[in-house]
């Protein structure tokens, strides 16, 4: 087990590092950040003195090491716009991100799950038909198009919705739907089929035979089964939510990490970027660790893989 | 004594994400739906503004004002300078009441304005002014402190500045090409640091800092003790709104009083709707095609009927009006027609016709291939409908955008030595340092120079006569039109909206500048 677990620890740190380049050198191809804190025009001097002062005169390696070493402390740099340490902007964000994801996975589990069931129930009938519907629009339709159309019609139209910003529920109505749309579609799907399966299977048969009414193999036998899958993408999903917001929070000016990853773009904010990505992998990557470490605890054979 | 002259600047970095594909469909969603009339904003003297770009600290601290206009936006709120732009008047007398030049050009003597105060109550003392300069590290620091000697502080209403050697152009850095003359308190400073002093910022301004939330929101109050006048508004709530489609959504709802940056179809939505007003203020930052060719005998741009041509073909009222809704100021210059020592050119000509007999008569009849037209890809729009312009009479050149950064990189290292040049600026100074950078032998954007005008540059650089230095670098003005170094386009307009509860919104009321300001002459009807 200990020899699983540190074989999984390593892949996880070989991930980062292997984030941590990739972000850092890519970031770098977007262009140069000096262009952007000055006029178009501006003097030689004081493009130089922008980039002697964010260290980016310096060779790459070089910088690449310094990013290294503090990351190592637990710095993720200073941001190049705000000149402030990225942590603590990163940190002053989290919460917001955090309570738009669960609000947008309670909104795309209230509507996929149930949705879902009734497809299921309902299979190759008007209601699948509209679940298929609601499914392939959540999954096609770009964020930022849901997002001007809830906007437009919420705020302009009807007035019934701040447009933007944050503070009251009701700030967080038309972004969590924005968000929860897309997870809602991948929700009803997978509830559909593993509820298809589950129905399928011979302890549903045997429960019908027995002459139990359908609302309780349903919801007794069928739907508590059909549910495992459903909340363990969940809950990977509700990491992933609290790290791709960036179109929804720019949208609708939320103030998360999604909308700073987009500043930190916006203004080749090398620091905010790479603070940003490397942290989002790190919760990524520690929520599959511990995936496959329960997994293993759970599972013998899983362990005992070589 | 010295003259008013230089001015603040303009152009604005706009930094949303383009969807021209949605920004179409939710502008005519948007006709449709009805402003709200109420605001939302509590009765007593609050205003909100939707900002396109997010607010940085750094903006707060005068000592760190980079080489670009955006930060001025919070810095005529809540700080005040020695000399600034304000309306009507360029390098208008603020915190210093007056000031004078010594005969030899060697020395700057300030007079503070007596009853001027910091928000904690703090006089405005020489020791600020000097502090501040002393601390200054964004643009042009260097050229600042490589040419004062020595600041002196006779007592606590005058400053000296000692200048190594005559520099004409110092008043235009210390008051508007740089943040140098924005002054902060010394004790206040010395206290609390520099990072404390960018979390509770402390000015001279018209409005006191309240709270910020980085790259979020701004509240700022108003300083009834302000020497120029008590602000019109109790509180400015300044908001960062990314997206320009939700800072047009908000402005309708009432949400925000002043949205900065609305463009292309929101811009006309803006206009259509009853109770909101479209606010176009022209920046300081003009564009204009360069013929990097004209200094090598055998390439047809040599000629100056063929830079001629070239300038005739450009419809500027056409791209102005088709771009941006006819909002652009057509000056026919390179320089701002804020800057001080700026020279009217005559009018620009759209005249096709008059192009091709030029052509004609310089030997080209069936026009040329002029290679490439380099351009920063932000603006290829323009450089777009340049093109079609010049192919029109015979030129005929393909569109080579590069992203900003490496645009001005090539431009600055001189590799684009064939070919159209589009460029822009949107840097402080004068016409005089604007020709200097982009005119004149060894200039940073200069690729080759003729003889008269670099004689009249030197002429003007050691004149310390305001009246015959006008009139110098009017006549190299003239030359620069002459010889049709530049085809000018036009000086940017920037869009914006303002909502139905807004009495003076002030945009436009300091020419050249982006942004609302005076923030002190801002009012709300009725109130």
């Amino acid at each position: 087990m200990k020899q699983y677990i540190g074989r999984r620890v390593g892949y996880s740190l070989l991930s980062l590092f292997l984030l941590s380049l990739t972000i850092f050198f890519f970031v770098r191809v977007t262009g140069d950040p000096a262009a952007l804190l000055v006029e178009p025009g501006a003097s030689p001097a004081d493009i130089a003195a922008i980039h002697h002062q964010f260290g980016l005169d310096r060779p790459l390696w070089v910088q690449y090491g310094i990013f290294m070493a503090s990351l190592f402390h637990g710095d993720l740099g200073q941001s190049f716009y705000y000149r402030m340490p990225v942590m603590g902007l990163y940190l002053s964000r989290l919460p917001n991100s955090l309570l738009l994801a669960v609000v947008a996975m309670g909104l795309s589990l209230l509507i996929g799950i149930p949705s879902g069931i009734l497809a299921a129930v309902r299979v190759g009938r008007f209601w699948d038909s509209v679940g298929k519907l609601f499914a392939l629009l959540g999954l096609s339709l770009p964020s930022f198009w849901v997002g001007l159309v809830l906007i437009l019609v919420f705020s302009v139209y009807l007035g019934w919705l701040p447009s933007s910003g944050a503070g009251t529920p009701l700030h967080l109505i038309m972004p969590a739907f924005a968000l929860g749309w897309y997870f809602a579609a991948a929700h009803m799907r997978l509830t559909r089929s593993s509820m298809l399966e589950v129905l399928g299977s011979e302890y549903v048969k045997l429960a019908r035979i027995k002459g139990l009414p359908q609302s309780l193999v349903i919801a007794k036998h069928a739907f508590k089964n059909a549910l495992i899958p459903v909340l363990t993408l969940a809950g990977i999903n509700l990491v992933i939510m609290v790290n791709v917001a960036v179109v929804v929070e720019t949208v609708f000016a939320w103030p998360g990490i999604g909308r700073l990853l987009y500043e930190g773009i916006a203004f080749r904010d090398f620091p905010v970027v790479q603070g940003v990505v490397i942290m989002g992998g790190a919760m990524i990557v520690t929520v599959n660790l511990l995936i496959d470490i329960l997994y293993a605890v759970i599972d013998p054979r899983i362990r005992l893989e070589r | 004594m010295a003259r008013c002259g230089g001015t603040r600047n303009g152009g604005s970095k706009q930094s949303d994400l383009t969807r021209r594909d949605v920004l179409a469909l939710t502008a005519i969603g948007l006709v449709a739906g009805a402003p709200a009339a109420a605001a939302a904003t509590a009765p007593g003297g609050q205003l909100t503004w939707a900002i396109h770009v997010s607010l940085a600290p750094t903006w707060f601290d005068p000592a760190e004002t980079e080489a670009l206009i955006t930060p001025y936006m919070v810095l005529y709120a809540l700080h005040d300078a020695m000399v600034k732009q304000m309306p009507g008047k360029t390098q208008t007398p603020c915190l210093a009441e007056s000031w004078s030049s010594s005969p030899d050009g060697l020395s700057y003597e300030f007079v503070l304005r007596k009853g001027a105060k910091f928000h904690n109550g703090e006089p405005v003392t020489a020791d600020d002014v000097k502090f501040s300069f002393e601390r200054y590290h964004g643009a042009a620091h260097q050229l600042m402190k490589d040419n004062v000697a020595a600041i002196e502080t006779p007592d606590p209403q005058h400053v000296r500045f000692k200048l190594k050697k005559p520099w004409p152009d110092f008043i235009t850095f210390y008051s508007t090409a740089s943040g140098s003359g924005w002054i902060v308190p010394r004790k206040y400073v010395e206290q609390v640091g520099n990072e404390g002093f960018k979390k509770a910022p402390i000015g001279a301004g018209p409005y006191k800092f309240v709270s910020f939330t980085p790259g979020i929101e701004l509240v700022l109050e108003a300083f009834d003790e302000y020497w120029r006048k008590p602000p019109g508004v109790k509180r400015l709530v300044m908001k960062v709104i990314p997206d320009e489609a939700t800072r047009l959504a908000a402005l309708k709802r009432g949400e925000v009083d002043i949205a900065y940056s609305v463009r292309s179809e929101l811009a006309e939505e803006l206009q259509r709707t009853p109770g909101l007003t479209l606010k176009p203020v022209v920046l300081q930052a003009p564009n204009w095609l360069y013929f990097p060719e004209q200094w090598d005998p055998k390439s047809p741009w040599h000629d100056l009927r063929v830079r001629q041509a070239a300038n005739l073909a450009i419809d500027r009222e056409g791209m102005s009006q088709a771009l941006f809704l006819g909002y652009c100021k057509i000056t026919n210059s390179i320089i701002p027609y804020t800057f001080d020592f700026y020279w009217q050119p005559p009018a620009a000509v759209y005249d096709p016709a008059k192009a091709k007999k030029l052509l004609a008569e310089a030997g080209y009849a069936s026009g040329f291939d002029a290679g490439l037209l380099y351009c920063d890809s932000s603006y290829s729009n323009m450089a777009e409908v340049s093109l079609d312009n010049l192919q029109q009479i015979g030129i005929r050149a393909q569109l080579q955008p590069i992203e900003r950064a490496a645009f001005f990189a090539g431009y600055v290292d001189k590799k684009y030595t064939r070919g159209i040049i589009q460029g822009a600026s949107g840097a402080f100074g004068n016409a005089a340092t604007r020709l200097a950078s982009f005119v004149v032998n060894g200039g940073a954007y200069t690729y080759g120079s003729y003889p008269d005008i670099d004689e009249l540059f030197s002429q003007q650089a050691g004149e310390l006569d305001h009246e015959k230095r006008a009139a110098i670098l009017d006549k190299m003005q003239q030359l620069v039109h002459e010889k049709a170094i530049y085809a000018p386009i036009w000086q940017l307009g920037f869009l914006n909206g303002v909502g139905p509860r807004v009495g003076e919104s002030a945009f436009g009321l300091i020419a050249g500048f982006a942004y609302t300001a005076p923030f002190e002459d801002i009012t709300i009807k009725g109130a």
